[in-house]
C-alpha cells in the first residue's frame, strides 16, 4: 500500500471517529446544508419550469406578414421565393382578406362579442409562417421578420415581439436572482460549516497538538477535517435532493393536468442531471472550503506560538 | 547534535524567559537540565522541538536551523526526536497499544510494521500485559512508561523529556531513569529536564543548571 493510500485510509478512520464523537453538530450541519440546498433547488425547479414554459410558448409563436392592398404579382412572387429559400421555415399559409375576415368574425362570435357588419373588409391579405422547432427559434423569427419588413408590398409583420422580449428579460432577472440566492446561501453555509468544523477541531485539540508534536505533517492533521466538511456537503445535498424528488413526484401527480392546459405538451420538470451534479458538487466544495478555512486558521494560531 | 547560540526568548514585556543562552550537546550524550521553576528548562525543550519561537540567536538540531524552519516542514525536525512530558499526554480514549501505535500512524508507516514495532516498544518498557488497558486505568509510573514507549517507538536519535518523573515517587522515578539510561546506551541523545535533586544525586551525567533564563553552569 503506498503512502498516499495509507494517509487517506488513516484520514478516513479519523474522520469517521470525528463524526461519531460529534454526531449532534454533524447532524445540525447536515440539516442546515439540506435546507439551504432545498431552497436553492426549489428556485432552480421554478426557473427550469418557467424556462420550459417559455420554450413551449415560443414553439407556438408564428410570424404573420400583412401585405399592402396594392402589392404587385411580382412582389408577391419575390416574397414567396424568400419564404421558400429559408430552411428554418416549416410551413407557410396564405390567408386572403376574405378568409381572414371570416376567421375574425368567428373568433368574435365565439368569445361572446358583437356580430360585426362594417360593410367593408378592413383586413389585408397575409401569410402565416411557422418555423421549425429549434433552440434559437425566437431569434430566427425576429431576424427573418426584420428581413421581410424591408420588402416592397409588405405592410407590417407581427410575432408578439414585445411579449417575448419581456418574458426573456424576466427570465434573465430570474437567472440573476437565482445566482444571487445561490451566492448568499453558499456564503452562509461556509460560515456554518466552518463553525461546525471548528467545534470538531476544538473537541480534538489535545489529539491534534499531540499529532503535531510527534511529527504529523500539517496535511495529515487537516485532511480528516476536510473530509468531514466534504461529507457534510455530500450527505446534506443528497438528503435535500431526495426530499425534493419526493415532493416533485407528488406535485407532478397532482398538477400535471393543469400544466398541460397552460402549455400543451409541457412536462413538469425536475432539476436536470447536470444541475443535480452541480448542486451536489457545489455542496461538497462548500464543505471543503469551509473546513479548509477552519483548519488553516487553527494551524496559523499554533504556528504563531 | 544540539546547539543553542545566544538564544533570547521573551514572553510579554517582563524579564526574558531565556537570556543569552548558549548550550552544546554532543551526539549520544545524556544531559540533565535543572533549575528552579521558571528557570527556562521547559522553554528550551519547546524551542528544540519547534513549539515556541525565539527572538534572537540560533538553534541547530542535527544540522537543522530551527529558527529558519518553515512551519510546513517542522515535522521533519519533530520526527528526529521523541518528546516526553510530565503529564504524559496520552490519549485517554485509546488503549496503551493504540497510543504507542499512534506515533507511527502519523508517519505513514504500514500497519504490519506498526504492530511489530509497537509490540517491541511495549516489551522494552515491560507493558505488554497492559496493552489493552486505557491510560486512566494505569498508575502514574505505568503511564509514563507508555509515554516513553511512544517516544522511542520510531527510534529517534534525540529524546527530550520534560520533568518525566515530576509526578512520580522516588522508587518509580529511579525505574524511569533506568529506562532512559538504557535508551541512551542504545545510542539516543537524551535531554532530561528535572528539578529533582534526588535524580541528579548519582552524578553519572552532565548537568546544565539554569536560573532565571541564564545558564549558571554546564
Amino acid at each position: 500500500m503506498n503512502s498516499a493510500t495509507q494517509t487517506l485510509l488513516t484520514s478516513l478512520r479519523t474522520t469517521i471517529s470525528n463524526i461519531q464523537a460529534n454526531k449532534q453538530t454533524f447532524l445540525i450541519s447536515v440539516m442546515t446544508i439540506a435546507i439551504s440546498v432545498g431552497i436553492l433547488g426549489l428556485f432552480l425547479i421554478i426557473f427550469l419550469n418557467l424556462n420550459a414554459l417559455l420554450t413551449s410558448w415560443n414553439q407556438h409563436v408564428q410570424l404573420v406578414v400583412y401585405l399592402k392592398n396594392d402589392i404587385s404579382f411580382a412582389e408577391k412572387s419575390d416574397l414567396q421565393d424568400l419564404f421558400k429559400s429559408n430552411s428554418k421555415i416549416q410551413s407557410m399559409e396564405e390567408i386572403n382578406k376574405e378568409k381572414a375576415w371570416e376567421e375574425f368574425k368567428l373568433t368574435q362570435k365565439n368569445s361572446g362579442g358583437l356580430e360585426l357588419d362594417l360593410g367593408f373588409n378592413p383586413l389585408p391579405d397575409s401569410y402565416r409562417i411557422r418555423f421549425k422547432p429549434s433552440e434559437n427559434r425566437s431569434l430566427h423569427i425576429s431576424e427573418f421578420a426584420e428581413q421581410v419588413q424591408g420588402n416592397r408590398g409588405v405592410e407590417s409583420v407581427e410575432y408578439g415581439k414585445k411579449w417575448i422580449d419581456r418574458f426573456e428579460k424576466f427570465m434573465i432577472f430570474c437567472q440573476v436572482f437565482l445566482l444571487g440566492v445561490g451566492v448568499l446561501l453558499s456564503l452562509g453555509l461556509i460560515l456554518i460549516i466552518s463553525n461546525t468544523i471548528r467545534l470538531s477541531i476544538y473537541s480534538r485539540q489535545e489529539e491534534i497538538e499531540l499529532m503535531l508534536l510527534i511529527g504529523a505533517t500539517p496535511s495529515f492533521v487537516k485532511i480528516p477535517f476536510m473530509l468531514e466538511g466534504i461529507f457534510q456537503g455530500l450527505i446534506g445535498s443528497l438528503v435535500s435532493l431526495g426530499f425534493m424528488g419526493a415532493v416533485y413526484s407528488y406535485l407532478k401527480n397532482q398538477f400535471q393536468p393543469s400544466i398541460d392546459s397552460i402549455a400543451r405538451g409541457m412536462e413538469f420538470q425536475f432539476i436536470s442531471q447536470p444541475f443535480l451534479l452541480i448542486l451536489v458538487g457545489l455542496s461538497m466544495l462548500i464543505g471543503f472550503v469551509a473546513s479548509y478555512i477552519s483548519t488553516y486558521q487553527y494551524m496559523q494560531v499554533l504556528n504563531k506560538k | 547534535m544540539i546547539q543553542l547560540f545566544n538564544v533570547i526568548k521573551n514572553y510579554g514585556s517582563g524579564k526574558p524567559a531565556l537570556d543569552d543562552v548558549s548550550i552544546k550537546i554532543e551526539k549520544g550524550e545524556f544531559v540533565f537540565l535543572t533549575g528552579p521553576s521558571g528557570a527556562g528548562k521547559t522553554t528550551i525543550l519547546k524551542i528544540l522541538f519547534g513549539w515556541e519561537h525565539f527572538e534572537e540567536g540560533q538553534v541547530l538540531v542535527q544540522g537543522i536551523n530551527v529558527g529558519r524552519l518553515d512551519p510546513g516542514n517542522i515535522h521533519t525536525l519533530r520526527r528526529s526526536m521523541g518528546v516526553i512530558f510530565q503529564d504524559y499526554k496520552l490519549l485517554p480514549n485509546k488503549t496503551v497499544f493504540e497510543n504507542v501505535a499512534f506515533a507511527q500512524e502519523v508517519t505513514n508507516r504500514d500497519q504490519k510494521k506498526i504492530k511489530f514495532k509497537t509490540w517491541e516498544a511495549l516489551k522494552n518498557v515491560g507493558l505488554t500485559p497492559k496493552k489493552d488497558s486505557f491510560p486512566p486505568q494505569l498508575s502514574g509510573g505505568e503511564q509514563q512508561r507508555v509515554a516513553i514507549a511512544r517516544a522511542m517507538v520510531n527510534t529517534p536519535p534525540i529524546i527530550l523529556a520534560d520533568e518525566p518523573t515530576g509526578n512520580l515517587d522516588q522508587e518509580i522515578s529511579n525505574e524511569i531513569l533506568k529506562l532512559f539510561e538504557e535508551i541512551n546506551r542504545n545510542g539516543a541523545t537524551i535531554v532530561f529536564a528535572t528539578h529533582s535533586q534526588e535524580i541528579l544525586k548519582p552524578g553519572k551525567h552532565r548537568v546544565i543548571v539554569l536560573n532565571r533564563g541564564k545558564v549558571v553552569s554546564s
